[in-house]
């Protein structure tokens, strides 16, 4: 046994399953078109746009914050499944790491970051 | 493999103290505007950090961080460096930024940061702390060229910087790892045993990897044919800011280059030797040549660098100690030359923009063009400058390399450049003024031209003072 058959063994399930929930909706399910449920599904925005709208230059500076934490959290994550294994050493950096983030946090709030007006 | 030990963070304290004044200034930027905090901070904490490299030095190599930076005596002297080049940009700042409208605490948070950057990369000894400190230093010069937002030049040179600096990093990038794919490590000393060991060929993969970190750095520090950056970059930029990446920024990418040619490569002599040769004639010949027809002052002064990082470069040819330890002088002695010119630009303020600025200077401020006299002949390498040693020193490693035409060239270019910097004497000392005089100069500005001037001077008078500290690697 390789130790990529695990994954190519979760590859098929994953195949089968999709696969079966689009065979049993489409030969079982009832069907009631309408002009909206005929189009592509796009978490509300529309599939098709031309690139002509306003965004606000302020969705920029939410999704750098965003960054800020979601790196926090990569790091994060490992940390506390070794936890035990580093010790109060391990604590202290994490510490460190995550004051430093806040200062980063601190920052952007001083500086009216998140006020969005 | 454990985490960091205390023992490991002791010996960055240069670079921890920099880091915790970059902090400090972050949270108290808004609180201290209008007032000279930010400047004395960083100014004390370059200080510091200078008084820490020398402290944590204990005259013997010492790795921390599982092996991933060392602290010698190569580390302790581009410290000293860049926390002068640091202290010396700040002090410069003072005056260009009241006239612009510059963010203070942010500007010199990022000073701050690129500087910690440029001594993690002086100390790195493993691929991955190489390219992290690398990229500390690129990232933050990035935002320092474009600092000036309302400026629409200043924006165009971060883009263009932007755009040429992320292609160089993923060179470097892609370099790095052929060579650990072909090595299985990242440790220069690592890489260095196994291309020396047997059973080694010299692989057309293993010469791309090298050529492609050699790219990677060359762009750093802007040796042609990866110099395009540069005269943009510094054009735009604020003039300290250019000062900044003129003098720290390629001290750090020399402290990087002899690293990497002398520890990681040093058993890949000919081809890195060829290599370097190429970059070093192309880099003096167009940076001398195309600064003939130069009439901005910062333009004039980045293709000058340019050129000197040729010469720079020249000192690493033949990988042996004395050359790396003449490039490490070499790159010491630039960054005073380098920042006292740029220092003379900004007291001068809007008239020393451009080369004209200087007509009849010296009936108006004798003693302001009596050192820019002095900085322009250190450029030159004139004797009794420190810029004369420096050249000295490459060039005499080049002919015991056994590159004879190489040292021809470099004294050709060298003769070249001086009509580069005795055009701007001539405007001087045989012009009538035009202009105004210059309004009064700031006395931070007057200590860091001081100060750049004394080293100028020592380094020329006294030539044996700093050599017992350039050891190599």
């Amino acid at each position: 046994m390789n130790e990529y058959t695990g994954i190519a063994v979760s590859f098929i399930l994953a195949g089968l399953i999709t696969a079966g929930m689009v065979v049993l909706a489409s030969t079982l399910g009832k069907k009631n078109p309408t002009k909206e449920k005929l189009e592509p599904f796009e978490c509300g925005n529309l599939p098709i746009a031309l690139p002509t709208g306003k965004v606000a230059i302020r969705f920029y500076l939410v999704a750098i914050l965003f960054i800020l934490f979601d790196v926090e959290l990569v790091f994060l994550y490992p940390w506390a499944v070794v936890f035990r294994e580093l010790g109060t050493l391990g604590l202290v950096e994490m510490f460190v790491f995550l004051g430093i983030l806040m200062v980063g946090f601190v920052y952007a709030w001083d500086n009216g970051a998140l006020d969005w007006k | 493999m454990n985490g960091a030990t205390l023992a490991d963070l002791v010996l960055l304290t240069p670079e921890l103290i920099l880091v915790s004044a970059a902090l400090v200034l972050m949270l108290m930027g808004r609180r201290t505007r209008g007032t000279p905090f930010a400047v004395v901070l960083t100014v004390l904490a370059a200080l510091g950090s200078v008084f820490a490299a020398c402290w944590v030095q204990s005259g013997e190599t010492e790795t921390a961080f599982s092996g991933m930076v060392a602290i010698d005596g190569y580390s302790q002297f581009f410290k000293v460096l860049v926390g002068a080049a640091l202290a010396l940009s700040a002090l410069l700042s003072v005056r260009s930024i009241d006239g612009e409208r510059v963010p203070r605490a942010e500007y010199h948070t990022l000073l701050l940061l690129a500087s910690t950057g440029m001594m993690l990369t002086a100390s790195a000894v493993d691929m991955v702390a190489f390219y992290l400190g690398l990229e500390l230093i690129t990232l933050c010069s990035y935002i320092l060229v474009g600092i000036t937002v309302d400026r629409p030049a200043s924006n165009e040179a971060a883009i263009k910087y932007f755009l040429l600096g992320s292609f160089a990093s993923a060179l470097l990038l892609f370099g790095i790892s052929i060579t650990y794919g072909l090595t299985g490590t990242t440790e220069f000393a690592g890489i260095s045993a196994v291309l020396s060991g047997p059973g080694t060929s010299n692989g057309p993969l293993q010469l791309v990897g090298m050529g492609l970190i050699a790219a990677g750095l060359a762009f750093k520090i802007g040796a042609v044919p990866f110099h395009a950056w540069a005269p943009d970059a510094y054009q735009g930029a604020t003039a300290p800011v250019a000062a900044f990446l003129a003098s720290g920024s390629k001290a750090a990418g020399l402290a990087a280059l002899g690293r990497v040619c002398l520890d990681a490569f040093g058993a890949e002599t000919p081809a890195l030797s060829a290599t370097l040769v190429g970059l070093a004639a192309l880099s003096m010949t167009v940076g001398s040549i195309i600064a003939l027809s130069q009439t901005d002052m910062k333009r004039l002064l980045a293709y000058s660098s340019i050129a000197h990082v040729g010469y720079a470069v020249m000192g690493l040819i033949g990988g042996t100690p004395e050359g790396a330890s003449a490039t490490m002088m070499y790159a010491f002695f630039y960054v005073f030359m380098t920042l006292g010119t740029f220092g003379v630009v900004i007291a001068l303020g809007e008239r020393g923009r451009s080369v004209n600025g200087y007509q009849g200077l010296a009936a108006q401020r004798p003693g302001v063009a009596a050192l820019m006299l002095l900085f322009l002949l250190a450029l030159t390498g004139i004797p009794i400058t420190a810029g004369f040693v420096a050249k000295f020193a490459v060039i005499s490693n080049a002919v015991r390399a056994g590159h004879i035409a190489l040292a021809v060239l470099a004294v050709v270019c060298s003769v070249v450049s001086a009509f580069v910097y005795m055009r701007i004497a001539v405007h001087m000392y045989m012009k009538e003024p035009e202009q105004p005089a210059p309004s009064r100069i700031p006395i931070a500005v007057c200590a860091a031209i001081a100060v750049a001037a004394l080293v100028t001077l020592i380094g020329g008078v006294l030539p044996g003072t700093l050599t017992p500290w350039a050891i190599a690697p």
